[in-house]
């Protein structure tokens, strides 16, 4: 394969993403939907790199953006004084990265060694044991949370505060999603991708052909909670200015994940944009013109359309492509 | 020179004995066929060979190396490959996709683009160069056996598995199979195993030495005409003259 075919799928996901900027910055009154989809497809292609690359369902995902998220609310706290300017946020990233991976390195050392179903269910208690760790033994502020609206305003200044709050966490999250859709194509083009390929496929006859099969789940598993970290960190504590344990230990956003992941096609590089996309603005609309009624509606019309499509959207095109098309669209 | 050694190796499933007490080794750059009806434990053999199951007596030694503890995925590196009775393609993915993944993880360890490059090479030798891009699934029986002999082989193995490989093949895919082998084997010093519950035909054409299988036990083992001439082997297959027996 030559080298512009290696990366052309990320063309078009690229694509997608300067025009929802464009929008976002051109059309009026555009940004806040704009942001609020971008969230969506961000966690989506996030979530692939495990669920999509792997097979595996992790119902705790959610956790490793809430460690995130506490990263960032730890980082802005405790260094507040440090007069660090923009340093700070970079610090929260990192120390963002860092917990989510810790988490995700103990969770997939042990549970990763277990097959899709019992793993699956494995990892339904990380999140609410979490959830009750912190909120029981009162570290990191236990159920009242931490809130880091003063030491922003502290740090930076009413009139910049807020700009990170409104602008900045949300371009944050564009840019997440385009280094977790080139981390993705780097995967896919990788040793790293024909592995996890062939877990996918049959985990048996993986591991006879010599493939170390719990070592790149595990690499897939780290990948994939690292950027949950990031999302926690930008779209949730830099944005809300604060971190609720009863707010970000939620397993709606597991399972929105999920939907958005199934919907745009598991694995592919595409699908979770596309599955972000339909049901970040499914989910915008109706909560405007139906407000209380969109998961009535939602849930079912996602359900019909993953029955209707099992590949995803992207998955069945891909299917259909031939020749040239099949390149842009992994 | 030894490559292979099973010594007093047993494997139960629940009361079941699949394999009980089996020794044999294969030497460098031999040709051995296993026969025995369905049932009589060469399946559990290579899957206690590869790792598949953990034998519950007796040891194996590869390549000098004491292999019984060692984990599955880390035998086909030393040198191992196998082939299955039901195919086990990765579906999804592209034909060349399966046959690189062995390069890539196999004794080979080659490189994405070497092993890409390995695939198309053997994806000729086999005949299914322009199946390439298709679907693994959508592969006939027929195909799907020939990747995974591509597959095997792709791993540039010492040590080669061959189950049923053959079952169900017509008589002259059989033979140009068999040419392959015969080459590969000179070409790069492989040892083949291949086993089969019938096509006796298929074996003497290609094995020096045959191991008989029966109810768990290794019956006999000698050179092949002999062995498949022996009283109790015809015993076992119901008095049949299992050398004519050419059907699948
Ligand atoms: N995973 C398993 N669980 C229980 N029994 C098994 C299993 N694998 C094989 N057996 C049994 O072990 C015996 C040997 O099977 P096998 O090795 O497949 O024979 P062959 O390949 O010679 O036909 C059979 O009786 C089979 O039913
Ligand atoms: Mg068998």
């Amino acid at each position: 394969m030559s080298f512009f075919d290696k990366y052309a799928s990320l063309i078009p996901v690229l694509l997608i993403y300067v025009v929802l900027f464009a929008i976002g910055i051109l059309v009026p009154g555009m940004w806040q939907p704009v942001a609020f989809i971008m969230f969506y497809i961000t966690l989506g292609q996030a979530f692939n790199i495990f669920l999509g690359l792997t097979g595996y369902v992790d119902f705790g995902y959610v956790a490793f953006l809430a460690l995130g998220a506490y990263g960032m609310a730890i980082a802005v706290e405790s260094l507040g004084g440090a007069n660090l300017g923009f340093g700070i946020i970079l610090i929260g990233l990192v120390l963002a990265i860092v917990m989510a991976s810790i988490l995700s390195l103990a969770v997939g050392a042990v549970a990763l060694r277990l097959r899709g179903a019992y793993f699956a269910i494995a990892t339904i208690g990380v999140n609410e044991g979490f959830r009750y760790f912190v909120e029981g033994a009162r570290i990191w502020g236990g159920s009242e949370g931490i809130i880091i609206s003063g030491a922003m305003r502290n740090i930076f200044g009413r009139e910049t505060a807020n700009f990170i709050s409104t602008f900045v966490s949300d371009i944050l999250v564009f840019i997440i999603a385009i280094l977790a859709a080139i981390v993705t194509v780097l995967i896919m083009n990788r040793k790293m991708g024909y592995a996890l390929m062939a877990v996918r496929e049959d985990e048996d006859a993986a591991k006879v052909m010599g493939i170390n099969v719990t070592k790149y789940k595990v690499m897939a598993f780290i990948a994939s909670a690292s950027f949950a970290g990031l999302i926690g960190a930008s779209a949730w504590t830099l944005k809300m200015t604060y971190v609720f344990p009863s707010d970000v230990f939620l397993i709606t956003y597991t399972v929105e994940a999920i939907v958005i992941v199934m919907l745009g096609g598991a694995g592919t590089l595409m699908g979770p944009v596309v599955g972000g996309l339909i049901y970040g603005i499914l989910k915008y609309y109706l909560s405007i013109t139906l407000p209380g009624f969109q998961l009535i509606i939602l849930a079912p019309l996602l359900v019909v359309i993953v029955i209707a499509f099992p590949e995803g959207v992207v998955g069945a095109l891909k299917r259909k492509a031939r020749g040239n098309a099949r390149k842009y669209l992994r | 020179m030894e490559l292979l050694r099973l010594d007093n190796v047993t494997k139960k499933f629940g009361g079941l004995v699949a394999v009980n007490k089996v020794s044999f080794t294969v030497e460098k750059g031999e040709a051995i066929g296993i026969v025995g009806p369905n049932g009589s434990g060469k399946t559990t053999l290579y899957n206690l060979i590869n790792g598949v199951y953990a034998p519950d007596e007796g040891r194996i030694y590869f390549d000098g190396k004491d292999i019984t503890n060692l984990p599955t995925h880390a035998r086909a590196p030393l040198g191992m490959a196998r082939t299955f009775q039901i195919p086990r393609p990765f579906g999804g993915a592209t034909t060349r996709e399966n046959v690189a993944v062995g390069a890539m993880f196999g004794y080979a360890k080659a490189s994405v683009d070497e092993a890409l490059e390995i695939a198309d090479e053997y994806l000729r030798m086999v005949g299914i160069y322009d199946k390439r891009d298709v679907e693994a699934a959508k592969l006939t029986p027929l195909e799907k056996r020939l990747m995974e002999v591509a597959r095997a082989l792709a791993m540039k193995p010492k040590l080669l598995l061959l189950d049923e490989v053959m079952a169900g093949m017509n008589p002259s895919d059989i033979d140009k199979l068999i040419e392959l082998l015969k080459r590969v084997k000179e070409e790069e010093d492989i040892s083949i195993v291949s086993m089969v519950e019938h096509l006796m035909h298929a074996i003497t054409k290609f094995a020096e030495r045959v191991i008989v299988m029966h109810q768990g036990e290794k019956l006999l083992e000698g050179p092949t005409m002999e062995v498949l001439n022996h009283p109790k082997v015809i015993e076992i297959y119901l008095g049949k003259k299992v050398v004519e027996d050419a059907e699948g």
